[in-house]
């Protein structure tokens, strides 16, 4: 029964799509909106700090509010 | 003091109030049924509404795709329609023995043939957009399907007067709209071609697998070699960054049956749908195929893993139907990490160093590279 009727889960209300990016070599992370064309383990550019190459390491929605 | 003087023993010979005390009595003794039945009429109908219009919302979500991505040559608006309207019939499993075999057959057959209609639009077009039409398509097409379920029950219960169908209907409409506004949710993630809940398996191999050489094992599936603590790791998962799901089940059978490769133990990670009261991003661990679908890719891992005595151990992470088809939350793509770390626990506490481990993230790749 359980397995027949899963959690359908609550309607989700506005999100804002965000892409992580993180340095390869420093690991500093950077959150910015996310853009047509990312992708998670896209590789793109270099790190301000080191210039180490920075990979996009998640992509995620965030509920609107949350970030006001 | 009016409300005081309607009992039956105020009324005295006026017959008037009497037949008013009574008639609504009477009337729901008679007639209960018939006003009950037209109520839920009334609600089925504004439900099946709603689907309309969800419907027709896809339906032009999947034009406009085509349209602005594809470019194809001619209006795609009737061969949408038709592949909208297109379905499969599962064979018969009056004789259950080989049912797996066909059910592929048939399954296989259906998604060439989707994908080679999407293709004779757009013959340029790469395959990344092509799975994602193809995605979107099948969310258009879902969606299509309930609506025309729900209204050929409405239709029947109303046409009957079964007020049985009708109740039935009313009693599971709020999951069937939830449902389908669940699969409209995911036409946006498509379009934008956005990571999903159900990609956290795929994300979690695909970082794993990141500068190393990848190898197509089956269809819309790679594999990666590669070493860990004296041990052989063998990574499978789908292609992306497109709306794949791979072929796993083959995958595995190709590895072991005809690579010979002699695998010590397997550890598979996918989403799983929570119950209600469970976390999203819940990270559990427990030992079985942990892979979804139709069921023949988890009948060739069972099936194998069976025949070799390879252990089956798997990490699944919880989430609810509309998480798993919408755009990844933010508490499902960090459990990534903490999935990681449980892959590689379990790889040092479950097998012996010289042994061959298969990880393999199941889901639909939208979205996530390797």
């Amino acid at each position: 029964m359980a397995t027949m009727i899963p959690s359908i889960g609550e309607k989700r209300g506005k999100q804002i799509v965000y892409t992580i990016e993180e340095c390869m070599s420093c690991g500093e992370k950077k959150k910015r909106a996310f853009t047509l064309g990312d992708y998670v383990y896209k590789k793109g550019g270099q790190c301000n700090k080191c210039s180490g190459s920075i990979l996009i390491t998640m992509i995620y929605a965030e509920p609107m509010k949350a970030t006001q | 003091m009016l409300p005081m003087q309607l009992g039956p023993g105020q009324f005295g010979d006026n017959t008037l109030y009497l037949l008013l005390f009574y008639l609504p009595f009477l009337l729901f003794l008679f007639y209960g049924q018939r006003i009950q039945a037209f109520m839920i009429l009334g609600e089925v109908s504004r439900a099946l509404g709603k689907l309309k219009i969800m419907r027709e919302r896809s339906r032009k979500e999947v034009i406009d795709y085509l349209v602005n991505h594809l470019k194809p040559k001619s209006d795609p608006q009737e061969q949408v329609d038709q592949l909208l309207e297109y379905f499969t019939i599962m064979p018969v499993d009056l004789d259950p023995s080989g049912i797996v075999k066909k059910i592929e057959h048939v399954v296989t057959v259906r998604n060439d043939r989707i994908r080679s209609e999407i293709r004779r639009l757009a013959p340029e077009t790469d395959l990344v957009k092509v799975s994602t039409a193809e995605n979107i398509l099948e969310a258009a097409s879902s969606i299509n399907y309930i609506y025309k379920l729900v209204r050929h029950f409405y239709l029947l219960g109303k046409r009957t007067s079964n007020i049985y169908i009708l109740v039935q209907l009313q009693m599971i409409m709020p999951m069937i709209l939830q449902e389908a506004d669940a699969l409209v949710n995911a036409l946006e993630a498509f379009k934008l071609s956005q990571p999903i809940g159900d990609g956290i398996g795929p994300m979690v191999v695909g970082r794993m697998m990141l500068n190393h050489e990848k190898l197509d094992i089956s269809k819309d599936t790679v594999m990666v070699k590669t070493e860990y603590k004296d041990r052989s790791l063998y990574l499978i998962k789908a292609v992306g960054p497109g709306g794949n799901v791979g072929e796993p089940g083959n995958a595995v059978e190709r590895l072991i049956n005809e690579m010979g490769v002699k695998i010590n133990s397997v550890i598979m990670i996918d989403a799983a749908l929570k119950l209600e009261g469970e976390k999203t991003g819940e990270v559990a661990e427990g030992v079985g195929a942990a892979i979804g679908g139709i069921g023949v890719d988890r009948f060739k891992i069972e099936e194998v893993a069976t025949k070799m005595n390879i252990p089956l151990y798997a990490v699944v992470i919880k989430q609810s139907l509309i998480d798993a088809i919408s755009v990844m939350r933010k508490e499902i793509a960090e459990a990534a990490d903490k999935v990681t770390k449980i892959v590689y626990r379990l790889i040092e506490e479950k097998t012996q160093p010289h042994d061959n481990v298969l990880i393999v993230g199941v889901g639909n790749t939208l979205g996530v590279a390797q």
